[in-house]
């Protein structure tokens, strides 16, 4: 019953934020202010950390993903492994935990601060609408974070496996183009771009929500964000689901 | 640091705006999304193996895909596929279409063009996709090969049945083989080892010993005709036997056919000299007709210089 009604919370919430979305009065230039830094937080600080993951995690998947390839000698599936497995499906997924890891927990804890602190009802004693000044800003930075960053990691792991396959299969780059453009999908790349839209406003609204959550205790900060995470966990596994039934079925 | 975090994030922003649009726009590009698109519409009796978005191939080439599926009211699968202006030329009106179902990998319906300078294929036209089953060919052609391993297998059944059958013919084999190479190692003659029984080779022996002495009898016999023999040539070649007298007789006669001969040489002698006086009589009338002839030419000529006929009269100087 608790559960049941903690998720019914938690839609809830999140279709005031969807609607948000598309409401006027949340771009402003305070809003603005509020998604530059926090992008900046989740996206543009991460980048050195994130292209070294992608640079050494994509020669690792590329090189053992070819090899496997190339002894089964099922070379004219190289394409369909780039863009079916590691851009729609690796890319989404090593980001989303990497966001979640860094910049959901974050949110997550500064939401639950705010909430001990009372900054949120000094906000609301002050009529500044919380959902359009804190949460949307938050909440489209995370959705163009995943996008942005989805699209950096599979460029990077499409660059390696340039290098890589060219030293396993003598493959040029015209021939290794080809390969990948014959394997991809425009309805893959738009699931894919939903897909990760997705996975960026769960990793932050689940965080918000959490973090609301919090009592007027300290002790309730970790007790949040310790639910928040579990929670955020959950929900990238049902999105990863979801979107390999739309793909697949 | 305001003004710095904006521009940071502007410059990530635009750059990977530009490249996910710039990507995105050369996929759809080069998947043909801005460019017209053919539909043409083929038929089937089945629809099994055909699924949508199923590539229509040209030479390994992906020219097409398959956009719809219908089944019509005569229950034929009408199948729509889409060809992209710039591979419209490989869809001619000789071209067929079929079915290929690889044993590994998607099925995909495969053009064949002939005469990539027929007409092109109306939109029209319903042309019947062919079916090429690639397992079931396999299976065909592996028949024989699996009938002629199972004739393998049942020999080879065979085989171990009788190893295994204590009276089969393979132990018969080597319990014989066996015997022989203990009679080796045991018998002393060879014939003993051959037939192994001993009452046998007795009777061998007494048959040897018969045949010997029906030999020495047959010696007797041919010493006896020798001397019948040697009295008959004394008849036949003795100073007073038959031959003698008889080459005699052919030497007196030999030596009178060698003067009959002489007798024949000369009449033949004669008979050759007659036949070259003949000759000469020949040619001593061709030297008469020659003569003649020449004096006769000699009295025309004198003819022709000296007009007798006209002048009979000569006057001399």
């Amino acid at each position: 019953m608790r559960t049941t009604s903690s998720l019914l919370g938690t839609l809830a919430f999140a279709a005031g934020v969807f609607l948000s979305i598309f409401d006027r009065r949340t771009y402003n230039s305070a809003s603005r202010t509020v998604f530059i830094h926090q992008f900046y937080f989740t996206s543009v600080q991460i980048l050195p950390l994130f292209l070294s993951v992608a640079a050494v995690f994509g020669s690792l998947i590329n090189g053992m993903a070819f090899q496997v390839i190339k002894n089964l000698g099922l070379t004219d599936y190289l394409g369909r492994l780039l863009m079916g497995f590691v851009v729609t499906e690796l890319a989404p997924f090593v980001t989303v935990l990497l966001l979640a890891l860094r910049s959901s927990a974050a949110i997550n804890a500064e939401i639950a601060v705010m909430k001990v602190n009372r900054e949120l009802d000094t906000l609301e004693h002050f009529r500044i609408d919380l959902l359009h000044y804190l949460f949307v800003p938050r909440i489209l930075s995370g959705m163009l974070s995943m996008i942005f960053l989805t699209s950096v990691f599979a460029l990077v792991v499409l660059s390696v496996g340039l290098i890589v396959s060219g030293l396993i299969f003598g493959t040029g780059v015209d021939a290794y183009f080809d390969t990948l453009l014959n394997a991809a999908d425009i309805f893959d790349i738009i699931v894919l771009l939903i897909k990760c839209a997705t996975f960026g406003f769960f990793i932050t609204m689940i965080p918000i929500g959490f973090g609301l959550r919090a009592t007027r205790e300290l002790t309730s900060i970790p007790v949040s964000v310790l639910n928040g995470m579990v929670t955020v966990f959950l929900a990238i596994i049902i999105i990863e689901v979801l979107s390999s039934i739309i793909r697949f079925i | 640091m305001a003004r710095r975090i904006e521009f940071k994030v502007g410059l990530f922003i635009t750059i990977v705006t530009i490249l996910i649009l710039a990507s995105i726009t050369y996929v759809a590009y080069r998947k043909d999304v801005f460019s017209i698109v053919h539909t043409y519409t083929l038929s089937s009796k089945t629809g099994e193996n055909l699924t949508v978005g199923m590539p229509v191939a040209v030479w390994g080439f992906t020219i097409g895909k398959v956009s719809s599926l219908e089944l019509n009211d005569q229950g034929i699968v009408l199948i729509q596929i889409k060809i992209p202006e710039r591979h419209i030329r490989m869809i001619r009106a000789n071209s067929k279409f079929i079915l290929d179902k690889p044993l590994i990998g998607i099925p995909r319906i495969v053009v064949q063009t002939s005469d990539l300078g027929d007409r092109p294929l109306s939109p029209q036209a319903i042309p019947e996709l062919t079916e090429s089953n690639d397992i079931n060919e396999i299976i065909k052609r592996a028949q024989p090969i699996i009938e002629k391993a199972d004739r393998i297998m049942a020999n080879i059944e065979g085989i171990t049945a009788k190893l295994d059958d204590p009276e089969g013919d393979v132990n018969r084999i080597l319990r014989e083989t066996e015997t022989l190479i203990a009679r080796f190692s045991k018998r002393d003659s060879l014939l003993e080892i051959a037939i192994g029984d001993p009452e046998s080779i007795k009777a061998i022996h007494e048959s040897l010993r018969k045949i010997k002495e029906i030999t020495a009898r047959v010696d007797g016999i041919l010493q006896r005709i020798d001397a019948m023999a040697g009295k008959t040539d004394e008849e036949l070649y003795g100073p007073d036997g038959v031959l003698p007298q008889f080459r005699n007789i052919l030497r007196d006669l030999l030596m009178k056919l060698a003067k009959i001969d002489t007798t024949f040489d000369n009449i033949n002698q004669v008979s050759a000299e007659a036949v070259d006086s003949t000759k000469n009589l020949k040619g001593l009338r061709n030297e008469l007709d020659e003569t003649i002839m020449t004096i006769r030419n000699l009295a025309d000529e004198i003819d022709r210089k000296i007009p007798f006929k006209t002048q009979p009269e000569i006057k001399l100087p």
